[in-house]
């Protein structure tokens, strides 16, 4: 049976890849410029030391060191020396765009895809557990994140998916969940919610914590599977459009976007 | 009910809270000698006041066998004026959240700039709202923390007071894992398939595999049988549910025994 001997071969050498060196430095990089780009990490905003980016990634100081050179070539940070020295934060607006539809056009669409399903998978589940396990206080606690959603700006709806969905996560009562929706709302939020720059997917984002909402309140699981599940499939819809957009050759990337003033608002 | 069953649950009801009551305890003196303190420093600042925290919680989170994976203060906004939201908390050699090379007691690294995107109001959690809320000390859990430790949790929490007000909560975390090892045996003794549920009813340790600890346990009349130790209400007492099983509380830890009686 050649297929299950290549696949034993195939889980061996995960087990035995190497942790450290090739390929971590891309990902501490990734995972900077995800958080630069969503605002999480701010504009002018001093990043840890070498050493201690380092220690709180679990990298080596040299992997640390060449992610902060990769984000400096992409003018994502500024290096600055002296006693009052460090890296720092450095982007705009303008700059988070071109970074964000980079990333769209870079990706294939069968990658955004994969993204969107196993993100799917991973909040889905959540919300079809938490559907079966939600008491009442915790109902209470997602009526009040959904509340204070503000709905004016993309930065502002995508706070209040991100908090929706790790709250669902977490009264799902699954550790490996939570750790998962945060780890994925780091890797691809950014991405999956670029649809929030128009009003259309504001609104329809709140009718999908409604939704999931009532379907917990009257503990029906496969409803808030499906109600959170069917909303992540429209996003992936709009990016996939967005990225064809991105890629028409009539419409270039500066006039084929959808005016977006507030895309990326910087309030805290 | 016959009463060999009622003494039984009787038995393991007080086994549970003997096992809980020490945490309950421990906080208790650290909230008096928090409350001692504070009542003889004119302006408490958290540069001053977090060695006292540091001191006082160290002796328990440096013993390896203790339930306990982490513990402190955490201040009321704006009471600490060096401090606005504050938590001085630490956590044992023995709770993994990034842990230490050494494996040693370290200090949580919390986000205190309300500003930031991680930034947590904690005053919105159930770990200070309700002891804000009944005066009396509280048991949050089983529950995922994931501002703090990131691990299946239950928090015990009991105001600071200066003043007749609120200074903050003193507390203690310990892992729903680790607390089970010690429960489960205790529930297994009986010989009757029995549960513990929190005061939401949902399941810390039970000896029927169907019943996953996290899940709310769904019997008809659970729920306001419960009411009582939700609420803080008074001592509530042992119930009988329409399905025949025998509720009793674990003393005043807020938790019950659900013990069927077939």
């Amino acid at each position: 049976m050649p297929q299950a001997t290549s696949r034993s071969d195939a889980t061996r050498a995960v087990v035995f890849s190497p942790l450290e060196g090739a390929g971590r430095a891309e990902l501490v990089e990734q995972r900077l410029t995800d958080a630069i780009v969503a605002g999480v990490l701010r504009d002018g905003e001093r990043l840890p030391s070498e050493s201690e980016l380092a220690k709180s990634l679990g990298v080596a100081v040299v992997t640390a060191r060449e992610a902060l050179v990769a984000l400096r070539d992409k003018g994502l940070v500024l290096t600055r020396r002296g006693r009052d020295g460090g890296s720092f934060v450095t982007h705009d607006r303008d700059a988070a765009m071109r970074m964000t539809d980079a990333r769209v056009r870079a990706l294939s669409r069968i990658e955004l895809r994969d993204l969107s399903l196993h993100y799917a998978a991973i909040a889905g589940m959540a919300a079809e557990v938490a559907a079966d396990r939600a008491s009442d206080d915790d109902l209470a606690s997602l009526v009040e994140v959904d509340a204070r959603a503000d709905l004016g700006s993309a930065g502002g709806a995508r706070r209040a998916m991100s908090r929706f969905q790790l709250e669902i996560a977490a009264v799902s009562q699954s550790p490996r969940l939570v750790h998962e929706e945060l780890r994925l709302q780091a890797e691809s939020g950014p991405l999956l919610w670029l649809c929030l720059r128009e009003q259309a997917y504001r609104d329809r984002s709140r009718q999908a914590r409604v939704e999931v909402i009532e379907a917990i309140r009257s503990v029906d699981p496969p409803r808030a599977r499906r109600a959170t599940t069917d909303h992540i499939a429209a996003a992936t819809e709009w990016l996939i459009d967005e990225k064809s957009r991105l890629e028409s050759p009539q419409q270039g990337p500066e006039q084929g976007r959808q005016p977006a003033p507030d895309a990326e608002d910087r309030k805290g | 009910m016959t009463t060999p069953v009622v003494n039984a649950a009787d038995t393991i009801a007080h086994r549970i809270a003997a096992t809980i009551d020490p945490l309950f305890a421990l906080i208790d003196t650290w909230r008096d000698e928090l409350e001692a303190r504070l009542a003889r420093t004119a302006e408490p600042s958290a540069a001053e006041f977090d060695p006292v925290v540091a001191a006082l919680v160290r002796p328990a989170l440096d013993d390896s066998s203790a339930l306990i994976t982490g513990a402190g203060f955490v201040a009321a906004p704006g009471f600490l004026p060096d401090a606005p939201w504050h938590l001085a908390w630490w956590l044992s050699g023995t709770n993994t959240f990034r842990a230490a090379a050494d494996g040693g007691v370290r200090r949580l690294d919390a986000e205190s700039d309300p500003d930031a995107e991680q930034f947590r109001d904690y005053t919105t959690l159930e770990w200070w709202r309700i002891p804000a809320r009944t005066g009396t000390r509280h048991l949050t859990g089983p529950y995922v923390d994931y501002l703090c430790t990131d691990d299946y949790t239950v928090t015990i929490t009991t105001g600071v007071m200066v003043d007749g007000e609120m200074a903050g909560v003193v507390g203690t975390d310990a892992y729903v894992a680790r607390l089970e090892q010690e429960l489960l045996p205790v529930l297994r003794e009986s010989g009757h398939p029995c549960t513990l549920v929190n005061a939401s009813g949902r399941i810390v340790a039970s000896t029927d595999s169907r019943h996953a600890t996290g899940a709310l346990l769904r019997l008809d009349g659970l729920a306001s049988v419960l009411a009582p130790l939700h609420e803080h209400q008074g001592q509530a007492s042992a119930g009988v549910l329409p399905g025949g099983q025998f509720v009793v509380p674990c003393g005043d830890t807020t938790l019950a025994l659900v013990f069927a009686t077939t």
